[in-house]
């Protein structure tokens, strides 16, 4: 009997800490399930085709991808790989916070693509659109 | 040859086109690029902005279908969030 209650007691606490893990295994592995995704592929294709190596592997290896504002010299957008604020960096220093999103959703790195041409290309209009939030020191 | 991609939740979707075949004639190249331009004026209608991409150059905003453009990239209309 107590053989048996013992067994029972050590199933249990298997299962508590599988379940207890599985969030954080799932955090661990979900960007690489995304990306099998076929439509995270197509746009890894047109990420790749749009940014130089350089610019790939800061991507990668960063999280973020810069890209220098077209109009102010000392002035950086600081993009992510994933959802999040984009950072505007002046003379070094984070400024502010911008939040943009498209109306649509779209995978990752379409997003990431959206912010750079329009960075590049409609910044003016990018900052029209975008929510600012003021880093304070 | 020309390409137009539109962002969309399914990557992007692609129509390409030849130039050249257009100007000889072609039918088939003929209906690629009418239905490149019907999709530009309809996302374009739908607030969607379009980029006109080229080897070495930065970005460049266009308002029209330029049928000479090697890549015209599409992307939905932006909001603050």
């Amino acid at each position: 009997m107590i053989l048996i209650t013992q067994q029972v007691l050590t199933t249990l606490g298997w299962i508590v800490l599988a379940l207890a893990i599985s969030p954080m295994v799932w955090l661990i592995f979900q960007p690489y399930f995304k990306s099998l995704s076929p439509a995270e592929r197509r746009a890894n294709g047109l990420l790749h085709d749009i940014l130089t190596p350089e610019q790939c592997r800061q991507l990668v290896w960063r999280g973020y991808l810069e890209v220098p504002s077209p109009s102010t010299a000392q002035r950086v957008y600081r993009v992510p790989r994933a959802r999040g604020y984009v950072q505007v960096i002046e003379n070094g220093r984070a400024v502010m916070r911008l939040c943009v999103q498209p109306v649509e959703c779209l995978p990752d790195a379409d997003v990431v693509v959206l912010h750079k041409l329009m960075i590049e290309a409609n910044e003016e209009h990018y900052l029209q659109k975008a929510n600012k939030y003021l880093c304070s020191e | 040859m020309g390409m137009l991609r539109v962002m969309s939740r399914r990557g992007d979707d692609r129509v390409t086109w030849d130039e050249q075949k257009v100007l000889e004639g072609d039918l088939e190249a003929t209906a690629a690029i009418r239905e490149a331009e019907r999709i530009f004026s309809q996302e374009r209608a739908k607030g969607a902005t379009a980029f006109r991409l080229d080897p070495g150059k930065p970005a460049q905003r266009i308002e029209e279908f330029d049928r000479t453009a090697e890549q015209i990239v599409l992307v939905p209309r932006v909001v603050g969030g």
